[in-house]
């Protein structure tokens, strides 16, 4: 009855869009990351591998993998975990969990560069508060300068900062979640004698288990592409650096596009590959009790 | 939140049994209820203590936000970071023409990013939710496997595309890579969404004569209206958050949206931080807003289909 024309005229608009912009580019990336293309000094060649031997055997390129690897180690473990946690903690019913809910998902909805420069002055090492708050409590003799100076204390503050922004979003996930689980699995296992640490473990978190792969996906998507929290706060600095920002520094900056194209293609690639893994291994349906 | 209504009763049964056996011990009760305070109050420290923070240090002064020990509450207390980036008492140091400036290109980016992202989104995914068609689940399953790919695995091309158009530093380049970027997320909720509103109400509307543009228009999207808020707003919060797509897509104040003006500023290492909070929490306040007042659409709208 509703054959013929009507789907595909429905789906037009959405096939222009997503076929012009995401499509064609992505198919460019992965071409074009083999060939040597530079606005300044054209023309474009094939170079093979050349790009990417090119890119490592920069140190600045290498050093970027390996501080992404870090970024997505701390983001998908602290975000998953942090969101378990005030998913757990907001789970049952009380005054004012509406309110409070709204105001825990505040950091994900705000720009994450704005988010960014607060951070900076918060770890400002003159006038920070964070300084100030840790000499306080006698935690630190004097004040200190965080970014910059030691690579894996920078990557950890400046994947804070993402943590910060992106554990709402697993909360609110997590927390969808845990209310679907039936009642009557607790009810069962209290009569057997399970305490809530058992009943968590033995129930809660094997029904959870879809949405936690579904958290991991979206922090290792995040992480793995983290850039505007890096430029704002270690700037193109290598020591800090990410891939995305080496994307950047490298095609924007040096204008060299076949390396750009190359970086691009690998990251994409990570990511997906990545991606699927972590739904491979994460991802199974509570069975059916 | 959305779901807090429907699971009301079911939420109240789980505190009972969460609780377990040692809840039902007099001592276990006061204990468990001062340790979900404790965690609460945490949680919000954590949420918020930036965001606080970034307030405090907009309403003081250079010397005031300057001090070692930091003054917690802001001391002295004024309004000067304000009135300079809003341009009023002629302190505005260029800052305020800026803001505007860029305030006004973030609504209009996210804002047509939205419209456009929706009406594609709403035909899109009641064809896919509805009607039947060849190639249906290899074109649904290609638009949603997008959403795994990094958004900026498209960066350089589309910059190529946008300068080979004449179309950098036009709105027109912000707005269509916005929207294709949102379209896939926006067609997964509303997807979901439709999904769940009854086909018997516009099998109703068929009986009736009506054509299936009509049934969509007049039935199905005042149904889905809900469903269709939180697709709407998830798109205008990430419109207006975007940075690297506007920072190479936009070269001047004619379009760079405002999270680009921020960190311009920032650059500039001469700007004080009492003039960036104020900047930050002016840049902040109108997703900040929309997220308090609208958040049950946006817990609805990033659930959709998560937990199924």
């Amino acid at each position: 009855m509703f054959g013929g024309a009507l789907p595909y005229i429905l789906l037009s608009p959405l096939v222009v869009f997503i076929g012009a912009l995401s499509f064609v580019p992505t198919v460019d990336t992965t071409v074009e990351a083999f060939f040597r293309v530079s606005p300044l000094n054209p023309p474009t060649q094939f170079t093979g591998l050349g790009n990417f031997r090119a890119l490592f055997a920069s140190s600045a390129v290498t050093t970027a993998w390996v501080n992404t690897a870090g970024y997505v180690v701390i983001g998908v473990v602290l975000s998953v975990v942090l969101g378990t946690v005030i998913a757990l903690a907001l789970r049952q019913r009380f005054r004012f969990r509406g309110i409070i809910l709204a105001l825990v998902i505040l950091p994900w909805a705000l720009p994450a560069v704005v988010e960014a420069v607060v951070w900076s002055w918060i770890y400002d090492p003159t006038f920070g508060v964070m300084n100030s708050a840790l000499h306080s409590a006698h935690l630190i003799g004097g004040y200190h300068v965080w970014l910059g100076l030691d690579r894996w204390l920078t990557i950890a503050l400046i994947e804070i900062v993402q943590v910060w922004q992106i554990t709402p979003l697993s909360a609110i996930v997590i927390l969808a979640a845990l209310q679907s689980v039936p009642l009557d699995l607790y009810e069962a296992a209290r009569v057997d004698g399970a305490g809530p640490v058992q009943s968590f473990w033995r129930i809660s978190l094997p029904m959870i288990r879809p949405a936690l792969a579904v958290c991991t996906v979206e922090a290792l998507v995040l992480s793995l592409n983290i850039f505007d929290q890096v430029y704002i706060l270690n700037g193109i600095a290598p020591l800090g650096s990410s891939v995305m920002l080496q994307t950047y520094v490298t095609t924007f900056q040096n204008l060299n596009f076949g390396g750009g194209y190359a970086l691009s293609l690998l990251i994409t690639l990570a990511t997906a590959l990545l991606s699927v893994a972590a739904l491979a291994l994460l991802y199974r349906r509570p069975e059916a009790v | 939140m959305a779901s807090a209504g429907s699971t009301g009763r079911t939420s109240r049964a789980v505190t009972r049994m969460a609780a377990g056996p040692a809840g039902r011990a007099l001592s276990g009760r006061p204990a468990r209820a001062l340790g979900r305070i404790v965690a609460i109050v945490v949680i919000l420290l954590w949420s918020l203590f930036p965001i606080y923070w970034a307030l405090n240090t907009s309403l003081t002064t250079q010397s005031g936000a300057n001090s070692a020990p930091a003054h917690y509450f802001p001391s002295p207390l004024v309004s000067a970071s304000y009135r300079a980036v809003f341009g009023i008492g002629g302190a505005g140091n260029g800052i305020s023409g800026q803001l505007g400036r860029s305030l006004l290109n973030s609504v209009v980016e996210s804002g047509a990013a939205m419209v456009i992202t929706v009406v594609i989104a709403i035909l899109a995914a009641y064809a896919f939710a509805r009607l039947q068609f060849r190639f249906k689940r290899i074109i649904f399953v290609s638009v949603l496997a997008t959403l795994l790919l990094p958004a900026y695995a498209t960066l350089i091309p589309l910059y190529r595309i946008m300068a080979s158009l004449s179309l950098v530093n036009t709105y027109l380049a912000v707005i269509l890579v916005y929207v294709s970027g949102f379209l896939p997320l926006a067609i997964w909720i509303l997807y979901n969404y439709f999904n769940t509103i009854p086909p018997e109400l516009e099998e109703a509307a068929f009986v009736d004569g009506a054509s299936p543009a009509r049934a969509l228009l007049q039935v199905v999207i005042p149904v889905a209206m809900p469903g269709i808020a939180a697709a709407a707003i998830i798109a205008f919060l990430l419109g207006w958050a975007q940075f690297l797509f506007p920072l190479i897509l936009t070269t001047d104040l004619s379009t760079q949206p405002v999270t680009v003006i921020v960190a311009a500023l920032d650059q500039q290492r001469i700007v004080p931080f009492t003039l960036l909070m104020a900047c930050g929490v002016i840049a902040a306040a109108v997703p900040g807003v929309l997220a308090l007042v609208l958040n049950r659409y946006i817990v609805q709208g990033v659930t959709a289909g998560s937990v199924k």
